[in-house]
């Protein structure tokens, strides 16, 4: 069992939870691009449904299709939020008015809590890379989805702490490339994953 | 040749200035042996008022099967500072009580007995009893998670009573490490218990997340030092031993212990961390996926924990300061993938390691009796009984003889010199 941070991905059966393949690896390298964080080479696929998913404190969950957890997956995201986990759960729709979005914030909501908006000044925004909100997405107004620039990111708080931050940015799709071609980029759009990244490890 | 009348007016004469000669002589020469009094453990209380009339060269005596309580103590002793000779005998049991605040930010105490082995002591507080324990090895404890009023044990009659101490006054603990889960979750646990967590995680170079003032290490400021790996270097080998021989807490986890900014103060050498053959299938406890076992222990540390035969936790003093060697450096794994109730259980044990070396501040120093004493008692009785009195001594003999009354003898010089009066008046004479 190594001690390095491994980014997980939710595996949950009632959709496509493996809608952006590519993110994992491009994830991987921006954190050991900007970061000293020790990191795990590749990614980890974590069945909600299956306790083992509590070793994995940060747990990136997305798809298209409408998410109704079982049983077991809502007792185990339940328990993951409550002992300090932090689920990120990007909309790959992008669309207010989609399956995903409709029934993932309402899943949400019966197992952890109702989202709110995350405040733009949170620290979640300075814990490495400054932003002044959630750094908007090229795939927000690509006439997909709901053509929105969306100014907030919701979140479900614990305590003082993030336990559930939810996204309708599409950073699936803006994340989900090779990493090599961010050398193509005069800004890397992934940096506020190392943002991410660094607050679940360190708030 | 007198007559026999004649002769027995002169002897009654001479026995009433013979008898007046002896009460003279009685009251200017001192008696070469005391008047004593005596006392039991069961009545001493209503004596002492009697004994507080009698002259001071009264001798008073106390034959104690308990210790007598506090007031009684103070009383015989005041008595002896009056003059009077006072001694106690007897065996009562030898009983002592203690308290301390649990360097705990949810407060509580730590109540400390030691009384005769396989006695059963009563703890109770001024609302009611706290525990009933079976004394062994001389000694006991106790903990309290609040009390009202003293502290008071009992133990085959005799009282002690300790005073319910200030809760401590505990200062921030720092966390240091790199940005990684067991940082993260060692803060949030000692958080969630209450202490006041400052943190500085390391991130890249020249990048670090904190949390808190950046107060300088300092036991003014800080109350322990959480080092999580070795990045704790950055805070310097000198001004880290310095903060420790002050009096600061350092715990060690994992690698840390292996950075050369605390090569002085660690327990042991740090070993190749340890791997289990077999990963946990589902829930993870403590050091159930391994850890970083402590080797050539020094002579002045001590082993808390062991695994396997290896020394998983182990602890020194240095200075004024304690340091703890804790070799499991994943108990986040414990928190978030343990059985039900592990995050409590993780919360619980991170708060009683920072806890047991935390720096206090400690009250000004007292004599221990002083310090001990309350208004309804004293945590050793005996101890007490003998500053007051002195040690145990037997009883002084009683004054040789029999004692006459005065008011008697004055009696017969008037009853001898009536009769010699009335037979020279019966003779005719003046």
């Amino acid at each position: 069992m190594t001690a390095e941070f491994v980014f997980a991905t939710a595996q949950y059966e009632s959709g496509d939870w493996d809608s952006a393949p590519l993110l994992p690896a491009n994830i991987i390298d921006t954190i050991a691009r900007y970061t000293e964080i020790a990191v795990a080479p590749t990614g980890v696929v974590a069945a909600l449904s299956d306790v083992r998913m509590l070793r994995y404190p940060l747990l990136y969950l997305t798809g298209h299709l409408p998410v109704r957890f079982s049983d077991a997956e809502r007792a185990n995201v339940r328990r993951f939020v409550d002992r300090g986990g932090l689920l990120f759960v990007d909309d790959h729709n992008h669309d207010v008015d989609g399956t995903f979005h409709k029934t993932a914030t309402e899943e949400i909501a019966r197992t952890v809590g109702p989202l709110a908006r995350l405040p733009n000044d949170h620290p979640l925004y300075s814990a490495f890379f400054k932003f002044d909100g959630p750094p908007t997405t090229s795939h927000e107004l690509n006439g997909w989805g709901d053509n929105l620039v969306h100014d907030h990111l919701l979140a479900v708080m614990h305590g003082n702490r993030i336990g559930v931050l939810y996204s309708n940015k599409d950073y699936s799709s803006e994340w989900n490339y090779h990493p090599d071609t961010k050398r193509f980029m005069s800004v890397d759009n992934t940096r506020f994953a190392v943002n991410l990244v660094v607050y679940a490890l360190t708030a | 040749m007198r007559s026999r009348r004649r002769r027995f007016e002169i002897g009654c004469r001479i026995a009433a200035f013979a008898v007046l000669g002896w009460l003279i002589g009685s009251s200017l020469m001192p008696r070469a042996q005391l008047e004593s009094e005596r006392a039991s453990s069961r009545d001493i209380g209503v004596r002492l008022a009697r004994w507080t009339r009698l002259p001071a060269s009264v001798a008073l005596h106390a034959d104690l099967k308990t210790t007598p309580d506090a007031w009684i103590s103070d009383w015989l002793g005041a008595l002896r500072r009056t003059g009077h000779p006072v001694t106690w005998s007897g065996t009562p049991p030898a009983v002592a009580i203690a308290t301390d605040a649990l360097s705990d930010p949810a407060g509580g105490l730590r109540i400390d007995i030691a009384a005769p082995s396989g006695s059963v002591v009563t703890v109770r507080d001024g609302a009611s009893v706290i525990d009933t324990v079976r004394v062994a090895s001389l000694g006991a404890t106790v903990t309290a998670a609040i009390a009202v009023d003293s502290i008071v044990g009992e133990v085959n009659g005799a009282r002690f009573t300790a005073a319910v101490p200030d809760p401590a006054r505990l200062r921030p603990v720092l966390v240091v490490g790199e940005a990684a889960w067991e940082g993260k979750f060692v803060a949030r646990a000692l958080e969630e218990r209450g202490w006041h967590v400052d943190a500085r995680f390391a991130v890249a170079p020249r990048v670090d997340v904190t949390q808190g003032a950046a107060a300088p290490l300092d036991t003014s400021r800080v109350s322990a030092v959480i080092a999580i790996d070795t990045t704790i270097g950055l805070l310097g080998a000198a001004a880290l031993e310095r903060f420790v021989r002050e009096g600061g807490g350092l715990v060690l986890v994992g690698s840390a212990a292996s950075g050369p900014a605390v090569a002085s103060l660690t327990a042991g050498r740090v070993g190749a961390r340890t791997r289990p053959a077999v990963l946990p299938p589902d829930t993870i406890g403590l050091g159930a996926t391994g850890f970083y076992p402590v080797r050539a222990l020094r002579p002045t540390a001590t082993a808390l924990d062991r695994r396997g035969g290896s020394i998983a936790i182990a602890a020194r003093r240095v200075g004024a300061g304690r340091v703890v060697q804790v070799g499991y450096d994943d108990s986040w794994r414990w928190r978030m993938a343990g059985g039900p109730g592990s995050q409590a259980a993780h919360r619980e044990w991170w708060s009683r390691v920072v806890g047991s070396v935390a720096y206090v501040p400690s009250l000004p120093s007292l004599p221990t009796v002083a310090r001990t004493t309350t208004a309804r008692g004293v945590g050793a009785p005996l101890a007490h009984l003998v500053e007051r009195i002195g040690p145990s001594r037997t009883a002084p003999p009683a004054a040789a003889g029999w004692h006459l009354d005065q008011r008697m003898l004055m009696a017969v010089i008037m009853i001898l010199l009536c009769l010699e009066w009335g037979s020279r008046r019966l003779r005719g004479l003046a």
